[in-house]
């Protein structure tokens, strides 16, 4: 497990989702990474019910990554966060008094999996209610995990295939109380996949997106 | 005498009743003893005769309803003497006995003073303070000299002879003495019984423990228990010999019977090793077996296939343990080596291969690598078969490869701890069953990599077809090093061998130098890291070499860095002796062709400039050395027209090759330093 950035990349001008993909593999490929396998993050929404004042109820999301595939992960926007063994989906269905599953919102990303030296390059794209809503990039340096150290580096290798859509370092690195060079763990990753699901979520809204 | 102690120490002194009743006795024998003075003295009347009796009265018993007084019967004289005899303590007077003499003139003393006694004590009763005092010592006195008379009286034997008396049964204290002594002789007698058959039971005991110890039964059966699994059904007992309590999932029931072993015969002499418990195991498990490894070169032919029987001498029992110890261990033993090779040989049909493995009757072959052959035998050997068998196997060669036999042992118990600890207690409810790092698995969000190495690897056969690859691998490599060693004398090649490895890896350091200059020529240092199929070579500046498991590569390998070394030591030596290095190369690409790597070479000049030696040396070509000469010095060179001046003869001629072999010197870095040293000139 290394320091991971995660971002999103727009979709080209003229051209549909599966094709901005296909011509990211194409640069992947000619940099020289090694395509293995495949992965997924997927995200429920869930609602609380039980909530007899008035306040505002907080939307828990439960999510899965192929990466960790026996884990759980279970978070509030901007945390408490929750690691647990894949029998938490069982209990979630046990707690539908307390959390109601919103069946409309499960976002999720699923692509290729490049290796090239130590970095770990996902193409995913994110889909919600089967309409493919845009383009994930992951990139995970595996051979450090203090992201200061590391961040530089991977600024470089993201430019080289991303260009001008290569990203800032993310805010959850930046927002520790240990700044940087804390070492970062697979929450990192998790929440910010919750960040650029929760973007692609609010872009449903714009009136030209197609919803079926 | 003795008689007299006993009344004394019943009768009191002190009753006054008592002494009244002695003097009355005394007094009238004094009287009777008197009688004749007295006679004498009155001879003109009659003696007046005074008797004294006891009253006629008689003590009356009981007095009946109607009146009728039933009395005593009176005494006898003698009784009544004997009576108050009895009461008499003889002993407190003792010491009356000096004044024998005086014995008349006192009794006269008292009788004077006897009437002025009653007069003033009746009558004035505290006359005088010493009064008490006096009358004390009178009747003290009194009692002296009545004391005194009893003892004459006694000792004249004149008079009284003393009686023993019969024994009155109502007072019954003066036999306490003879009782306690007759008590404690009794009581003695008694011990004395008592003590000796308790010698003789703790006798008997102590001989029946040391029976009991080797030929009870009960006590064999609870040893037998607190070492073995035992349980009973109807009227057998059964024991367990399988490892199923300790995770082996081996179908054999491995069961034995306990039997009490009766059919001795009890008139004969019990022989030494006799045992009251027998136990009888399972007929295919009788004997001794153990998993023979072994690895050979050559293909055996067919018919040698699944013949394997070679056995070993039985182990000689421990001092001390039982019979059926022994025997039941080697049971255990025999189902162990049955369930390794039943593991082995289903894993063997399982697994796909290049060349599949080989199950044939008790052997199971496997070819780790090309030529090679791996052979894992189950050998069995029932008792009587092993008397005929060993002598002739006793002349094959052991080729045991007695490091597998032990990690296969091993790795079958640690395949049984894994089934077993995969129920770990306690288990949360929630969760499958697995191993408890399988479980944290999720709540540590642990990655594909981690959970992979979590999962159960390879299965035994494949663990020991990798350990004995290794250990065939480690073994020729050292072969491969010690002939290069011993077939090349310069240089030289040294092995540091490390003491810790793996059972899949170990290293070994391999220094070449030459002799004499250790110090200046350390440039070829090597770790070679033996692996499973393949060597990695680690150079000294960090370049890696992979090398295949084939022999041949390493020894080429070697070759060539040993002929580099010669060139590094050139270097080096040039270093030293203040040559200068012109040109060096580790791959010359001129010249021959080396069939094994490349030749290297080096020139160097000497310090002035005159001479230049150049070395090549190559893994199979061999060393070829050139010196260069001034163009002064060489005297068939021509004469040039254009080189007219002085100057141009310092420049350097032609070469000239050494007569390397003819060359002075032990080795080739000591016949380069006499060459360098040659061609330097004196100062």
């Amino acid at each position: 497990m290394g320091v991971t950035c995660v971002c999103q990349v727009p979709v080209a001008e003229g051209k549909s989702v599966q094709q901005t993909v296909d011509q990211l593999h194409k640069k992947l490929e000619q940099l020289g990474g090694v395509k293995q396998g495949s992965f997924f993050v997927d995200c429920e929404t869930y609602h609380t019910t039980g909530n007899a004042s008035g306040q505002p109820s907080k939307l828990l999301y439960v999510m899965h990554n192929s990466e960790t595939p026996l884990s759980c992960l279970a978070l509030y926007e901007g945390g408490p966060y929750l690691t647990a063994d894949a029998n938490f989906d069982v209990l979630m269905v046990k707690l539908k008094s307390h959390f109601q599953n919103a069946k409309g919102h499960k976002v999720e990303s699923r692509g290729a999996r490049y290796r090239y030296c130590d970095f770990l390059v996902k193409l995913g794209t994110v889909t919600m209610s089967s309409s493919a809503r845009g383009i994930s990039v992951e990139v995970e340096y595996c051979a450090c995990v203090v992201p200061g150290d590391c961040w530089n580096l991977m600024k470089e290798f993201m430019q080289s295939f991303l260009g001008s859509n290569a990203p800032e370092i993310p805010s959850v690195f930046t927002s520790k109380p240990e700044g940087l060079f804390a070492p970062a763990d697979c929450m990192d990753t998790m929440s910010q996949y919750l960040e650029l699901f929760s973007k692609v979520r609010k872009q449903q809204v714009l009136p030209g997106s197609s919803v079926r | 005498m003795s008689g007299e102690n006993t009344f004394s120490q019943h009768c009191s002194w002190n009753s006054v009743f008592l002494c009244f009743d002695l003097f009355f006795i005394v007094r009238m024998f004094v009287f009777q003893r008197l009688q004749p003075v007295n006679r004498s003295r009155m001879s003109g009347s009659p003696a007046v005769r005074v008797s004294i009796e006891s009253s006629c009265e008689r003590q009356v018993q009981e007095v009946s309803l109607d009146g009728v007084e039933t009395y005593v019967p009176p005494l006898s004289m003698s009784q009544n003497l004997a009576k108050l005899a009895q009461r008499i303590d003889f002993g407190q007077g003792s010491d009356s006995d000096e004044e024998d003499l005086n014995g008349e003139s006192r009794e006269s003393e008292w009788s004077k003073q006897n009437p002025d006694e009653e007069g003033p004590v009746k009558f004035q009763p505290c006359l005088w303070p010493w009064d008490s005092v006096r009358n004390n010592l009178r009747s003290a006195l009194t009692e002296m000299c009545v004391l005194h008379d009893v003892l004459s009286i006694v000792k004249e034997k004149k008079y009284m002879a003393l009686d023993p008396v019969s024994q009155d049964p109502t007072v019954a204290k003066a036999p306490q003495v003879f009782q306690l002594i007759s008590k404690k002789k009794s009581l003695a007698t008694a011990a004395q019984v008592l003590l000796k058959g308790a010698e003789k039971l703790s006798k008997s005991v102590a001989e029946s423990q040391e029976q009991r110890r080797q030929r009870d039964f009960n006590a064999e059966l609870l040893h037998l228990r607190s070492q073995w699994k035992l349980r009973k059904v109807g009227d057998k007992i059964l024991g367990d010999l399988s490892y199923r309590s300790a995770g082996s999932l081996f179908t054999h029931h491995g069961t034995f019977e306990v039997i009490k072993n009766t059919d001795i015969d009890l008139d004969k002499k019990i022989p030494d090793d006799y045992c009251p418990l027998n136990v009888q195991i399972p007929s295919d498990l009788e004997g001794s077996a153990y998993i023979k490894v072994s690895i050979q070169k050559q293909a055996p032919d067919i018919g040698d296939l699944g013949t394997v029987n070679l056995f070993r001498r039985q182990p000689k029992a421990r001092p001390g343990a039982q019979a059926w110890h022994s025997k039941l261990e080697a049971a255990q033993n025999v189902l162990l080596c049955k369930e390794i090779f039943a593991q082995l040989s289903r894993e063997a049909v399982q697994i796909k291969s290049h060349i599949p493995h080989i199950v044939v009757k008790n052997q199971i072959i496997s070819q780790p690598f090309p030529g090679l052959q791996l052979s894992i035998s189950l050998c069995h050997s029932s008792v009587e078969k092993k008397n005929q068998r060993t002598s002739p196997d006793k002349t094959k060669p052991d080729d045991h490869l007695y490091v597998l036999e032990h990690n296969l042992h091993q790795l079958i118990r640690e395949f049984h701890k894994q089934t077993l600890s995969s129920s770990v207690m306690p288990h949360p409810a929630s969760v499958p069953f697995g191993p408890k790092r399988l479980r944290l698995a999720g709540p540590m969000a642990y990655d594909k990599a981690e959970i992979s190495s979590l999962q159960p690897s390879d299965g035994l056969l494949e663990k020991i077809i990798k350990q004995a690859k290794h250990i065939f691998l480690r073994s020729r490599t050292a072969r491969t090093i010690d002939c290069l060693a011993s077939r090349i004398e310069d240089p030289q090649i040294q092995a540091h061998w490390s003491n810790i490895n793996d059972v899949y890896e170990s290293s070994v350091k391999v220094l070449i130098t030459s002799q004499g200059y250790e110090q200046i020529c350390k440039s070829i240092q090597l770790q070679l890291n033996i692996g499973v199929e393949q060597i990695r070579v680690v150079h000294r500046d960090g370049r890696v070499i992979t090398l295949s498991h084939q022999e041949q590569e390493l020894q080429d390998f070697l070759l060539s860095q040993m002929s580099q070394h010669q060139v590094h030591a050139v270097q080096q030596l040039a270093k030293v002796m203040g040559w200068h290095v012109l040109s060096f190369s580790n791959h010359v690409g001129l010249g021959a062709i080396e069939s094994i790597g490349n030749a290297s070479a080096i020139t160097v000049a000497s310090p002035n400039g005159e001479y230049a030696i150049s070395v090549r040396n190559g893994p199979e070509s061999g060393c070829k050395v050139l010196v260069q000469f001034p163009r002064c010095q060489a005297k068939d060179l021509p004469k040039s027209d254009v080189l007219q001046d002085g100057k141009w003869s310092h420049l350097r001629g032609p070469y000239k090759e050494v007569h390397w072999s003819r060359m002075e010197g032990r080795n080739f870095v000591y016949k380069m330093e006499l060459l360098m040293a040659a061609l330097t000139p004196c100062p």
